[in-house]
């Protein structure tokens, strides 16, 4: 980058071809592999990076400046396109629930055992482990009184923890 | 177009890139924007002519020390908010850090003074206009710093806006209330300076992303 600034092309030539792979490593992590937009966004940061080289402050670090760069703009990309990267409504779920394979066996585990309880048992179950309702709420959705719901999640948990020992 | 060829077409542009840091190119900027609002002052309110008189007073050090602060502290923020990935650091805290201490000055003052002339002592006689003027003053002001700041990169138009704002406001406010005002108390100073000042920088927030763009 020092000799780039001082005018050497050959130098400045090989940061920018460097700098190039990297971005298209940092926005395909962000907007996607095959996005249309991520050779547009590569080319603009270099482009940005070549014309603002003036504002790159010689005893720091080069790369949280490039970095900083390269958010910017896309940053300005998302607000251009006006569109935020969106899920429908109905997928955020599933975006947020099987991050791993682990986590999706886990959940389907789960799922399986709760399946063994008698459904208001469940509900409960389901509501305040699960879900994060309060106790109080999780009374009022199931018609049951607040030390009934602790009775009923004691109970059931002491069911599915005898379930599981079966099981192995 | 190819990446390799926009690579190899930068490459070739060997111009060798400005040297000139934001400090020195700011710094600069403000000597322009200062003669700005003096001739702006001049021109549009003129010179209190008892000047050499007021320099003689406490009251004229108190300002010029306030607007002084808060401009050295506008000054450091907005040099390292001109550079992408450059840390804020304590620049905020010395502007808040200004403003609290005259706030409490004036708030002492005031309570020292005899209560029938508290109000006034508070509000002066040019209370309802003060501000608006600041903003007059301060408004060519802004526009130099604005046109500076945009050679640099900021990645954070909004508070960057902000930042040339209250730089901005404080050099305004410097030149009216050292070359025009003769306001003397801590209160007022406090309270309608700082006003005119914070509505300067709540100004540049407003148009920064779209002055500051790149």
């Amino acid at each position: 980058m020092l000799r780039g600034l001082g005018g050497d092309a050959a130098a400045h030539g090989e940061l920018l071809s460097a700098m190039s792979r990297y971005l298209r490593g940092y926005f395909a992590r962000r907007i996607g592999s095959g996005a249309a937009d991520l050779e547009d966004l590569v080319q603009d940061t270099l482009l940005a990076i070549h014309l603002k080289r003036g504002s790159y402050d010689p005893s720091q670090p080069f790369t949280p400046w490039a970095y900083a760069v390269a958010r910017y703009k896309l940053i300005d990309h998302f607000r251009r396109g006006g569109v935020r990267k969106t899920v429908p409504l109905e997928d955020a779920g599933e975006l947020l629930a099987a991050e791993t394979v682990e986590e999706g066996a886990v959940r389907r585990d789960l799922n399986k055992l709760l399946d063994t309880l008698p459904p208001r048992q469940r509900q409960v179950m389901v509501d305040v482990k699960l879900a994060g309702h309060s106790i109080e709420e999780a009374g009022q959705r199931a018609g049951m009184s607040i030390s009934a719901v602790k009775v009923t999640i004691h109970r059931g948990l002491k069911a599915l923890g005898k379930r599981v020992r079966d099981e192995d | 177009m190819k990446t390799d060829d926009l690579i190899a077409t930068l490459a070739a542009d060997t111009t060798p890139a400005p040297r000139i840091g934001p400090r020195a190119w700011l710094g600069l900027a403000c000597a322009a924007a200062l003669v700005l609002a003096v001739a702006l002052l001049a021109a549009w309110l003129g010179v209190r002519p008892d000047l050499m008189l007021a320099m003689r007073l406490k009251s004229f050090w108190m300002k010029a020390g306030y607007t002084g602060w808060l401009a050295v502290a506008a000054f450091v923020a907005v040099t390292r908010l001109a550079r992408p990935g450059a840390r804020l650091g304590a620049a905020l805290w010395l502007a808040i850090l200004g403003v609290l201490a005259m706030t409490m000055m004036g708030g002492v003052r005031l309570m020292a003074a005899p209560p029938a002339e508290r109000m006034h002592d508070w509000m002066g006689h040019s209370w309802t206009f003060c501000p608006f003027l600041i903003m007059g003053v301060s408004a060519p002001a802004f526009a130099v710093i604005v046109w500076a700041v945009r050679r640099y990169a900021p990645t954070k138009l909004r508070l960057t806006g902000a930042g040339a704002g209250l730089l901005a406001g404080a050099i305004g406010a410097a030149v009216y209330g050292l070359l025009r005002c003769n306001e003397t108390t801590a209160a007022f100073v406090a309270t309608w300076y700082t006003l005119g000042i914070a509505v300067c920088a709540a100004v540049g927030a407003v148009l920064g992303p779209r002055l500051l763009r790149w």
